[in-house]
């Protein structure tokens, strides 16, 4: 656990570090993801390595968005003057979003 | 009073003991409405809204906790390499549908919300709004919005996808079930995930590794085409 927890941070500090280094518009923990992808990929770090905490961290992840949900508490009147154009312009993106993808995927995969 | 409320040892406290009870819930009921995040943040603001805590005494614990949503991200990476390799023979058409659905979502979004006069600081915070919460959040911090409004509305997504998506997409005509999966997980992330598992472990892992490539689209591309759109119309 403590082994595989130690590599989660340096690829967390490495990607946080390219971030910093090339001055880019990207998360520094989403670097990260893809340099650790890139790692196993390339068998520089074994599954088995990383997973015991890999899996934790993700199985308690929506634990760790709480604080920012109980965050909303301090924007009531912001939500309060705007929900209805919130409520349309999500709705209505996230079904064009699921009916676009999923049409795509599947003519694709029809032509294979 | 308020001295014991600041110590960072209560918003950690009250964070860990209402998710403990959504989870209890959770497991007597799968009703979508009663998911542990939006259980748990309804009991947290109840008990400081009855208690007059405010939000900045709360977080001085609850950071600790967010600290962690960092490693969360990487982890998404050793999971994308784990369901990479279910998928691998069909990945392009896979791919393309995640790149078309995910820059569409950030697209429609901001051009909705702009038609409807909704404040710049919504637009920027609803860029994100499909992809799984910590890297929705650094995306709003990026684009200068309010992370707790993503937060919220991230969630909200996760659970409209989970209750509503496949019946809207079977409405729509979608047959295949890697349809379902990866549309669920571009447009609705680890909530969305958790739905089309129920579909099928395949579906399932179409569905959890078009979240992670949502999010590396979402992360790159938002902040990019959100400045596009918000200076055409604005």
């Amino acid at each position: 656990m403590l082994r595989s927890l130690f590599y989660i941070f340096l690829f967390l500090f490495a990607g946080e570090a390219v971030r910093y280094l090339f001055d880019l518009m990207i998360p520094g923990n989403v670097i990260a993801m893809m340099l650790i992808f890139i790692a196993l990929k390339a068998r520089v770090i074994k599954l088995e390595t990383v997973r015991p905490a890999s899996d934790k961290l993700i199985k308690y992840m929506v634990l760790f968005f709480v604080p920012y949900g109980v965050g909303l508490m301090e924007f009531g009147d912001v939500i309060k003057d705007n929900w209805l154009s919130i409520i349309v312009a999500v709705v209505a993106s996230t079904i064009i979003t699921l009916y676009v993808t999923a049409i795509v995927e599947q003519k694709l995969e029809k032509n294979e | 009073m308020s001295e014991l409320f600041r110590q960072p040892v209560f918003g950690v406290f009250i964070t860990l003991f209402a998710f403990y009870i959504a989870q209890a819930i959770r497991k007597r009921s799968t009703n979508v409405l009663l998911n542990p995040v939006l259980v748990a943040v309804s009991l947290i603001i109840l008990v400081l809204i009855l208690f007059d805590i405010s939000f900045k005494d709360y977080n001085e614990g609850g950071r600790f906790l967010t600290f962690f949503l960092g490693p969360s991200v990487v982890s998404l990476g050793v999971l994308f390499y784990e369901k990479y390799k279910e998928i691998k023979h069909n990945f392009l058409p896979f791919f393309i549908s995640v790149l078309t659905g995910g820059s569409l979502a950030i697209v429609s979004v901001a051009v909705i919300a702009i038609m409807l006069h909704a404040p710049e600081i919504i637009t920027r915070s609803l860029a994100s709004k499909s992809v799984t919460t910590p890297i929705a959040i650094e995306v709003t911090q990026i684009l200068k919005g309010i992370p707790s409004i993503t937060a919220g509305v991230v969630i909200a997504v996760g659970i409209f996808g989970n209750a509503f998506g496949p019946g809207i997409l079977k409405f729509l005509g979608i047959r295949s079930k890697h349809a379902l999966g990866t549309a669920l997980g571009t447009a609705a992330h680890g909530i969305g995930t958790a739905r089309a598992l129920e579909e099928g472990t395949l579906a399932g892992a179409y569905s959890g590794l078009a979240m992670c490539v949502n999010g590396i689209l979402t992360a790159v591309a938002a902040p990019y085409f959100t400045e596009w759109i918000l200076k055409l119309m604005m």
